[in-house]
C-alpha cells in the first residue's frame, strides 16, 4: 500500500490530536506543585516510610490522571531520613532548597519536631501527617507547620473512653525509647490513675530494638494484668512475636497505638488477634469520601486496602491539594495562609484545620483486631467524637 | 533472675553465631566484613523462602548451604583482592555489598515485615520455677553451645584447624610450610559466612524480617568482636555471652542508660586491654 504525503500527515495529524486528547493539560502558565517527601524508606520504621510513599503515589496519580490540581502538574521527590531528626532537617532542608518546598510525611515525631523551627528560613510548609509529639502543634508549634493525623492527646481521650469500659486495674506500659513513645506512656499513665488504675512497670526500647525478652520478663513479674504498648512498625513486630512466645498476649489484656494496623496484621496473623488499639483511619470507615479512596485506591493495589498510615498521608495530600486551589498559589507562605482555619474535604468527612494551633479537627477511633469479610482486620468498635478526639488547641502554642 | 540470665544467653548465642563468622574471616583474610549484616539478612531471607517449600528445617539447610556457596564467590571475586590494600577501602566496598544486598531483597521482597513462625514442633513453652520459657529460645542456646564446641573441636583436634589457627596468626610464614592457604580460605570465609546464614534463620521467629534487619544488629557484633579481640574466637564467644547478659539486666536495672552499656563496656574493656578481653596478635 503506498501512502501519499498528505495521508501521511493526516494520519500524523489525527495521532497527535489523540494523543492530546488522552494525556492530561496542564496550564502552562502555572507553576507545578512540588511536593517533598522526607521519610524513613530505610530502618526499623522503613515499612512505614514506604507506607507514605505509596499514598503520596497514589494522591499524586490520582491528581495528575484528572489533569493536575488547578491545573497544575504534582511532582514529587522522596528523601530518605532512616526515622532519624538530623537526617531529616538535612533532607528537609535539601529537598526546600531545590523547589520542593511542600514537605509531607516524616515518620518519627523527632524529625517534625526538627522541621519545624527550619520552615520560615527555608521558607517552606511542612504537614504531618504520622508525628504524634503534642508539641509539635504545641510549644513547638508553627505559622508553617500542620498536622492532619491525630496527637498524642487526641489518642489519650480515645484511650480514656476505652479504659472505663475495661476491668484490669494493673498495667505496664511498652514504648519506643523516642518522643513519641515516651509522650504516649505518659498519657496512658495519666489516664489510668485518673481511674484509680495503676502503671506498675513501665520500658522503654531502643528504636530498632531486636530483643524485646528483658521487658517481656518485667511484664510477668510485675503482675500487670494489661500492657499498654507504644511501638511502631519493625518494633511491634518484634515485640509481639516474642510477646506471644512468651504466652504473654493470651494471659493479659494488650491494647497499643500504631501497634492495630492493617500492616501489623497482616504481618502478625493469628498473634494479633483480639488486641485492642487506637484506629486513627481504617479503611471500614463509612463516609462516602472514604469509600472513593478504598475503591480507587484497590485498583492501583489490588487485593490490598490503605493502612492506618496510607489513610492518613493521603489525608495531608487531599488538604494539600484542596489549599493550593483555594490559595491560586504554590508559595509557601500563601498555600499556609489558606489552610489555616480552613475547611476541607477528607476521607473523614468535612473538617477543620484549627487556626490556633494548625490542628485538623477529626473523630477518633478505638477497636481490636478481629475477623472481618473473611480476613483478620481492625474492627472499630467505639468512635470519639471530634469535640472530644480533638479538645481546644494547647496553650503552649504560640503561632 | 533464672529466666532473665537465659534470656541473657538466647541474645548472646545468637550475637555469637554471627560474630564467630566475622571473626573467621578477619583471622583468614584480615578483612572487617561490613556486609556481614547483609549476609545475616540474606540467610534469614533465604531460609524464609526456603521453609514455604520445604519446612522450617529445610530452609535451615538451604539457607547455610545457600549463604557457605555465595561466601566462597566473595572469597574469590571480593575479598581476596582486599586483603591487601587499605582497610578504609574494604570498609567502604563491603557497606556497599551490604547495600546492594539490601537494595537486592527489597526488590525481591519489598519493604513489608515479615513474620516467621515458629516450628509447631518448638512452639510451646517450658516451666522454670514458676515462669514458663519458651522452648525455641532454649533451642537458640542450644545452636550457639553446638557451634561454639563444633568450632572449637574443629580448630584443635582437625588439621584443618591447625592450619586455620596458623594461618590466622601468620599467613606468610604458614604458606611458607606448604600449606595452601587460598585454598583454606575459601573454605573458611564460605563457614563464615555459612555461620551468618546460620544466625539469620535461627533469629528469624524472634526478629521480624526486613530488609535493614541486618544493619541493626551488625554494630553488635562489631562490639562483641572488638571487645572479644579482634581473630579469636575463644574472645568472640566470652563477649557475646557477657554482652548479651549485660542487655538484660541493664535493661532491668539500669533501664535509661542501657542502649549505651555494650558500648561502655567495649570502651572499658580496650582501655584496661587493648587487645580484647582474649589477648591476641591482633
Amino acid at each position: 500500500m503506498i501512502i501519499s504525503k498528505r495521508q501521511l500527515l493526516s494520519l500524523a495529524c489525527s495521532v497527535a490530536i489523540v494523543a492530546a486528547w488522552s494525556v492530561p493539560a496542564f496550564s502552562q502558565n502555572k507553576d507545578a506543585i512540588k511536593v517533598g517527601v522526607p521519610t524513613a524508606l530505610t530502618g526499623p520504621y522503613g515499612d512505614l516510610g514506604n507506607q507514605v510513599r505509596r499514598a503520596v503515589e497514589f494522591a499524586v496519580e490520582e491528581a495528575n490522571t484528572k489533569g493536575g490540581v488547578d491545573g497544575r502538574k504534582v511532582e514529587v521527590q522522596f528523601q530518605d531520613t532512616q526515622a532519624k531528626a538530623d537526617s531529616a532537617r538535612q533532607q528537609g532542608e535539601k529537598l526546600a532548597l531545590s523547589g520542593y518546598k511542600l514537605l509531607v510525611g516524616t515518620i518519627a515525631s523527632g524529625e517534625g519536631l526538627a522541621l519545624n523551627p527550619m520552615l520560615e528560613r527555608w521558607d517552606a510548609l511542612y504537614i504531618s501527617t504520622i508525628n504524634k509529639a503534642d508539641a509539635l502543634t504545641g510549644e513547638s508549634c508553627s505559622p508553617r507547620s500542620f498536622r492532619v493525623n491525630h496527637p498524642d492527646y487526641s489518642d489519650a481521650s480515645a484511650v480514656g473512653t476505652w479504659l472505663k469500659t475495661q476491668q484490669q486495674g494493673k498495667w505496664a506500659v511498652m514504648g519506643s525509647d523516642t518522643a513519641w513513645g515516651r509522650n504516649s506512656g505518659a498519657s496512658f499513665k495519666t489516664t489510668a490513675e485518673g481511674m484509680g488504675k495503676s502503671v506498675v512497670t513501665e520500658g522503654y526500647a531502643a528504636l530498632g530494638a531486636n530483643d524485646f525478652a528483658p521487658y517481656i520478663q518485667q511484664f510477668v513479674s510485675s503482675g500487670a494484668e494489661g500492657i499498654w504498648v507504644a511501638l511502631a512498625g519493625r518494633d511491634a513486630i518484634n515485640f509481639a512475636q516474642q510477646a506471644a512466645q512468651f504466652g504473654l498476649l493470651k494471659k493479659v489484656n494488650v491494647a497499643g497505638v500504631s501497634f492495630v494496623t492493617d500492616n501489623t496484621v497482616a504481618t502478625l496473623g493469628d498473634v494479633s488477634k483480639g488486641i485492642w488499639g487506637i484506629i486513627n483511619y481504617s479503611s471500614t470507615l463509612d463516609t462516602p469520601e472514604n469509600k472513593a479512596f478504598v475503591a480507587a485506591w484497590g485498583k492501583k493495589y489490588p487485593g490490598t486496602q490503605p493502612s492506618n498510615f496510607e489513610g492518613e498521608t493521603y489525608v495531608g495530600m487531599q488538604v494539600l491539594f484542596q489549599a493550593v486551589t483555594k490559595a491560586k498559589s504554590v508559595k509557601p507562605a500563601d498555600v499556609a495562609k489558606a489552610m489555616s482555619g480552613g475547611s476541607f474535604d477528607t476521607v473523614f468527612g468535612k473538617s477543620e484545620l484549627r487556626a490556633k494551633d494548625n490542628q485538623l479537627v477529626v473523630p477518633n477511633y478505638f477497636g481490636r483486631v478481629d475477623t472481618h469479610e473473611g480476613g483478620l482486620r481492625p474492627v472499630i468498635s467505639l468512635t470519639v467524637p471530634k469535640d472530644v478526639a480533638t479538645p481546644g488547641p494547647d496553650a503552649k502554642c504560640k503561632m | 533472675m533464672i529466666i532473665q540470665v537465659l534470656n541473657g544467653l538466647v541474645y548472646g548465642g545468637m550475637l555469637y553465631i554471627l560474630s564467630v563468622g566475622l571473626v573467621l574471616l578477619f583471622g583468614l583474610r584480615r578483612v572487617v566484613n561490613f556486609a556481614h549484616g547483609g549476609l545475616f539478612m540474606l540467610g534469614a531471607y533465604a531460609g524464609y523462602a526456603a521453609s514455604m517449600q520445604f519446612g522450617f528445617w529445610g530452609g535451615v539447610v538451604f539457607s547455610v548451604v545457600a549463604l557457605a556457596v555465595l561466601g566462597a564467590l566473595l572469597d574469590r571475586l571480593v575479598f581476596r583482592p582486599l586483603q591487601n590494600v587499605d582497610h578504609m577501602i574494604t570498609v567502604l566496598v563491603t557497606y556497599g555489598l551490604l547495600l546492594v544486598f539490601e537494595d537486592f531483597v527489597h526488590t525481591v521482597w519489598g519493604a513489608d515485615l515479615i513474620s516467621v513462625r515458629v516450628p509447631a514442633l518448638l512452639a510451646g513453652t517450658i516451666g522454670i520455677g514458676d515462669t514458663q520459657f519458651p522452648v525455641y529460645r532454649l533451642v537458640v542456646i542450644a545452636v550457639a553451645i553446638a557451634v561454639a564446641l563444633g568450632l572449637s573441636a574443629w580448630l584443635h583436634f582437625s588439621r584443618a584447624g591447625l592450619y586455620v589457627r596458623a594461618s590466622s596468626v601468620d599467613s606468610l610464614t604458614t604458606a611458607m610450610q606448604g600449606v595452601d592457604t587460598e585454598r583454606l580460605s575459601i573454605g573458611v570465609v564460605a563457614l563464615g559466612t555459612a555461620l551468618a546464614g546460620l544466625s539469620g534463620v535461627v533469629a528469624a521467629p524472634l526478629i521480624a524480617l526486613s530488609p535493614s534487619m541486618g544493619s541493626s544488629i551488625l554494630i553488635e557484633s562489631f562490639i562483641v568482636v572488638v571487645t572479644g579481640g579482634l581473630g579469636s574466637f575463644v574472645g568472640a564467644f566470652i563477649a557475646a555471652i557477657v554482652i548479651g547478659q549485660v542487655h538484660n539486666f541493664g535493661v532491668v536495672y539500669l533501664p535509661n542508660v542501657s542502649s549505651m552499656l555494650p558500648l561502655l563496656l567495649m570502651v572499658g574493656v580496650l582501655i584496661w586491654r587493648p587487645t580484647g578481653l582474649a589477648r591476641t596478635q591482633s
